[in-house]
């Protein structure tokens, strides 16, 4: 682990870019199933939420 | 320690999608079901009507009236049922309330899904351009993000209420995302690359999408009323950007006192 009282990152480069990708893919995929996926039931759970974000939505 | 810094996201993320669902219900779904009742009073039934038999080749021939224009879009993609939306929870065959929840419990269930998510993209931009959000900077964190996923392309696509005219779903979306790509590089070249070229390069990002243009429906006349969508569309904004600023300041919190206390 890098030493730093500073940063509120103490992770090394490697595990700071490994955690970053992971979460980038993972909120993607949540914000996609969430405001973007094509299904019925998707859609009319979050219908509410999808205007309120207002994400492109039927 | 990776973990650490995912189980920050998920608690801030958890905690803002709560307080935006409070939030909502107090300044947009009453809107949104207001505007229903537009929606689904004089042309709504029977446009549906008319696609139902004809769920897939003879649907997309149809003319594309406002209302028309939405309900193919959908048509065309899933269900016509889901346009009209399960009004009192009622269920459909196709669409409906996941798990038959009511229709609260699922605003909150995507909320919490939906603050997770755009909780793990901020944490995952930060992470992976090195630039740690704490608390005396999340608030301008949470101010970007809602810069790059709402204010930047609601000015291409403002947020709509049900029964708005629109254009070809698919294009918005495509339009969307990239905007919203285009706009998260444009912001950290501004704000967080020193130099001027990258300033300049910022600058260009953020307006390229714009310059573009984003698809616009080509009939905008519509059964709901306009006070509605200009106060829905101030009611949307508002409510994420407090959403955002929450995220970002409970995310910095998160960040020093569960990712830092290793």
């Amino acid at each position: 682990m890098a030493v730093s009282n500073t940063s509120s990152i103490t992770l090394s480069a490697n595990d700071r870019l490994v955690a970053g990708v992971f979460a980038l893919l993972l909120g993607a995929f949540l914000v996609f199933g969430a405001g973007l996926a094509n299904s019925a039931v998707l859609h009319d759970t979050a219908h509410d939420t999808r205007h309120s974000y207002g994400f492109p939505c039927h | 320690m990776i973990v650490r810094y995912l189980l920050a996201a998920l608690v801030a993320g958890l905690f803002s999608g709560v307080l935006m669902t409070a939030a909502q219900e107090a300044r947009v779904v009453p809107l949104i079901l207001h505007a229903e009742e537009f929606e689904g009073g004089d042309e709504a039934a029977p446009a549906i009507e008319g696609t139902t038999p004809t769920t897939d080749g003879a649907a997309a021939t149809q003319e594309h009236s406002s209302l028309g224009a939405m309900i193919l879009d959908v048509a065309s993609a899933l269900s016509p049922v889901s346009v009209a939306y399960a009004h009192e929870g009622e269920d459909h065959e196709e669409g409906g309330i996941m798990f038959g929840m009511s229709r609260f419990s699922g605003t909150l269930l995507a909320n919490l899904v939906t603050g997770t998510g755009f909780a793990l993209l901020l944490a995952g931009f930060s992470l992976v351009s090195g630039n740690p959000i704490t608390i005396a900077n999340g608030a301008l964190w949470g101010a970007a993000g809602w810069l790059a996923v709402h204010m930047l392309p609601a000015i291409g696509l403002p947020p709509e209420l049900p029964g708005f005219p629109a254009a070809d779903l698919t294009q918005r979306q495509i339009w969307w995302v990239a905007t919203v790509a285009l706009s998260a590089a444009g912001l950290y070249l501004l704000f967080l690359k020193p130099g001027i070229v990258a300033k300049v390069a910022g600058v260009v990002l953020l307006a390229a999408p714009q310059v573009y243009g984003a698809p616009q429906p080509s009939d905008i006349s519509s059964n709901v009323p306009a006070v509605l969508g200009a106060e829905f569309a101030v009611a949307a904004l508002a409510t994420t950007l407090f959403f955002w600023i929450v995220l970002g300041l409970s995310l910095g919190f998160a960040n020093e006192k569960i990712a830092k206390a290793a």
